[in-house]
């Protein structure tokens, strides 16, 4: 008996008995359906922390313009000195730098200064004020230039470089205003910020940057203040009694929350870095971002760009650094868009936790979703052993039924390997019919989940292919000893049977 | 001419807990091609396990089982399926027709085993040959329980004869049916046999469907105690197959 008529038989056989069939294709069904939506929801969840720590940034390497890691001889009274000459008017500060020497005066770091936290109302002197001095916004330290930038993109293992320079600035819209933050970057920083989506049309071109020119990319915090719910492309906005062209939106591409007011990405605008450089007449940069290739890779990539920056900027020996590279934990949790009660834990719970690169954070995040994802999927697995169960019950039931169809069969010439093929066949068809149907439903509950409980569920080609693998094997396993037991039956005994 | 079934001292005992069931006791016994042998006996005789160990359906505990002279008592249980698909042909007192299948897929059912990789037309259209035959063709669809008896054996029948065997075999056939539909059942066998010139080994208590046979076997007590030519069917067979039988030794 060929495979095709013997899946026919069994499809017959199966018809004649459509509600045990129902029955057990649902039974198969469902558990297909929650192992799928558990691996779907588990591997979601690690997508999603990864995702998380890769956005911010895992392998993100800040330079900024300054020394803020030397230590003084001092006991840190010079320090309060300068932090509140940074900060007028406040007090406890969550992030500050550490301590510095190098600069005088005060100055604007996008990593570590309180303008950032987004706790803060921002009540200082506006970037206009500022800007009586062209070099106010960067001060003294101003150490780093593009052609630093242009030499750390030589460096092998680096991914992708951006120049940086910040400023505080009025952004304004006919009638409406907003005080925020304006970023000069270079293009590549989308693709450093993975976690962002643009809500509307594009980043800036190469182009654009070259040439230097007025165009922006609104953070969709910004965008709202200004435009409302209505899309700003090809609108003009106002800095610096500028005009300015919106090109694009941006807006968090991550599950968590959506970005508000004092968020320090999309409360924000972003320029080419050449555009604010031509504006401002300045030719240094706040800071340096640099990605590496490999997130394994973020120490080597480290030491070699001090070596290179402190050769570059002719530091002999004994001498400290003019600048600050940074990759630490702290710095990317409470920059990054993690979770706030994620971070606060992690902080709370991780002694040293400086010293915690990303990359262990990102690890130890990464092994918990995986146990988190292992344990579902083995409870899952417990609807998929009872659906398994439930076809061989089913089939053992039909094999006794049927004693007398077995019989006629063997009669007319039926080998007991033809019979047990076909029982087999049959519970092989209930299985995977039920694998199927469990897969569509599977695929239904984890887009569900995704969109109504707003969790993150990603359903890999790899979990469909071994639930369906999973299904079909438990239809084999738990239909053959029903199968066995049919085709051993003695062709008289069956013939007998009433 | 060699014997189609010749059977040499078969003995086959049933084992029910401590009882030793005998329920043939040594039979030996020579079928020719064409005879039409009906097996006479009271319940109990061991008739019907004779018929089932000369349908290759069971195992003799001893003795020898030439079937077209082969040995068929060392073939493996493969070898005794395709010989009662291609060979045998059985037709069975409960008529053993699957139920809920209409009458067509019932015929059909032999040829979806021994290995012949028949198509699905094919196979369909064989088996509404054989329905045909049998005068069911208008009946295909039907199911074995919308069927009458008699028209469910000729069902068994037709699909008995699909593979054309050399040999049927019946087991009370008429044993379920009236006196009526058990004559036109056995009008087919009947005339099966002289048309197609096909073996056929009948069992039955009743004497007057054993008086079809051209031989008539009585068994008793696992053992045949007379074996004699039906005389009267005899001499109808001779002069309807004398044309035959000519045209044979002709060629």
């Amino acid at each position: 008996m060929n495979l095709e008529s013997c899946f026919r038989v069994a499809v017959k056989a199966l018809a004649k008995n459509k509600l045990q069939t129902v029955l057990t294709i649902m039974g198969m069904m469902i558990g297909v359906a929650t192992v799928l939506t558990m691996i779907a929801v588990g591997s979601g969840a690690q997508t999603a922390i990864q995702d998380q720590v890769k956005a911010a940034g895992m392998n993100l390497i800040f330079i900024t313009a300054g020394n803020y890691k030397v230590k003084t001889d001092d006991d840190g009274s010079a320090i309060e000195e300068n932090a509140r000459l940074t900060t007028p008017g406040k007090g406890k500060r969550l992030f500050r730098p550490a301590v510095w020497r190098t600069s005088d005066r005060p100055h604007f770091v996008l990593a570590f200064h309180a303008e950032d936290d987004p706790m803060e109302k921002h009540d200082h002197p506006t970037a206009a004020q500022r800007l009586g001095d062209s070099e106010a916004g960067l001060g003294a330290a101003a150490t780093l230039l593009r052609a630093d930038a242009d030499a750390i993109r030589k460096l092998r293992g680096v991914q992708y470089v951006s120049e940086g320079v910040h400023e505080n600035a009025h952004v304004s819209s006919g009638s409406e205003r907003w005080f925020t933050r304006l970023h000069g970057d270079d293009v590549s920083l989308p693709s450093i910020r993975r976690a962002w989506k643009f809500e509307f049309g594009r980043f800036y071109s190469k182009t654009e940057e070259r040439d230097a020119e007025q165009v922006i990319v609104l953070g969709s915090v910004v965008a709202q203040k200004l435009f409302g719910e209505k899309n700003p492309v090809g609108q003009s906005v106002a800095i610096w009694k500028q005009n300015w062209t919106v090109v694009g939106v941006v807006t968090s591409g991550s599950w968590i929350t959506p970005p508000a007011a004092g968020d320090d990405q999309f409360d924000a605008v972003y320029v080419p870095f050449t555009t604010v450089h031509r504006l401002l007449n300045l030719s240094k940069l706040n800071d340096i971002t640099v990605t590496a290739a490999s997130t394994g890779d973020v120490t080597r990539l480290t030491k070699a760009i001090t070596e290179l920056l402190r050769q570059r900027h002719k530091i002999t020996a004994n001498k400290a650094d003019d600048f600050t590279i940074t990759t630490q934990a702290r710095q990317a949790l409470a920059k990054g868009g993690m979770r706030p009660e994620v971070a606060r834990s992690v902080v709370g719970n991780v002694s040293g936790l400086e010293k915690v690169t990303l990359e262990q954070l990102g690890k130890t995040l990464d092994r918990a979703s995986s146990t988190m994802t292992a344990l579902l999927a083995s409870i899952a697995a417990v609807s998929l052993l009872v659906g398994g169960i439930g076809i061989m019950n089913i089939m053992l039931l039909s094999v006794t039924e049927r004693t007398k169809e077995i019989g006629i069969r063997r009669a007319v010439g039926a080998r007991s390997r033809d019979v047990l093929l076909q029982f087999l066949m049959e519970a092989t068809t209930l299985s995977v019919l039920g694998g199927v149907l469990g897969i569509l439903l599977g695929f239904f509950v984890a887009l569900s989940i995704s969109r109504w409980a707003v969790w993150s569920a990603s359903i890999s080609p790899l979990s469909v292919i071994v639930s369906f693998t999973v299904a079909a094997a438990i239809g084999i396993f738990f239909g053959y000893y029903p199968a066995r037991q049919a085709s051993e039956v003695a062709p008289i005994e069956s013939l007998r049977y009433e | 001419m060699n014997p189609v079934i010749a059977v040499h001292n078969l003995v086959k005992t049933y084992h029910v807990g401590e009882i030793s069931v005998h329920a043939l006791r040594g039979v030996s016994l020579e079928i020719d091609s064409a005879e039409f042998v009906t097996i006479v006996g009271a319940s109990g005789s061991g008739k019907s396990t004779l018929m089932h160990i000369l349908g290759c359906l069971d195992q003799p505990t001893s003795g020898q089982y030439l079937l077209n002279g082969k040995n068929v008592s060392g073939l493996t249980d493969d070898e005794l399926s395709y010989i009662r698909n291609r060979e045998i042909g059985f037709v069975f007192q409960g008529f053993n027709l699957l139920a809920r299948t209409s009458a067509l897929e019932n015929v059909e059912l032999p040829l979806l085993y021994g290995g012949s990789h028949v198509s699905a037309r094919e196979r369909r259209e064989r088996a509404m040959a054989a329905l045909s035959a049998v005068g069911l063709e208008d009946r295909a669809d039907h199911h074995p329980n919308q069927l009458s008896g008699g028209q469910q054996q000729r069902v068994a029948i037709a699909r008995a004869l699909l593979n054309n065997p050399s040999i049927l075999m019946a087991d009370e056939p008429t044993g379920n049916l009236d006196s009526r539909t058990s004559v036109e059942v056995m009008d087919i066998f009947q005339s099966l046999r002289e048309e197609r010139n096909i073996t056929i080994v009948l069992i039955t208590h009743e004497q007057t469907v054993a008086e079809y046979g051209s031989r008539i076997l009585t068994i008793k007590d696992g053992n045949i105690v007379s074996d004699h030519p039906n005389e009267a069917r005899l001499a109808r067979f001779e002069i309807a197959t004398a044309p035959l039988a000519e045209g044979r030794a002709a060629s």
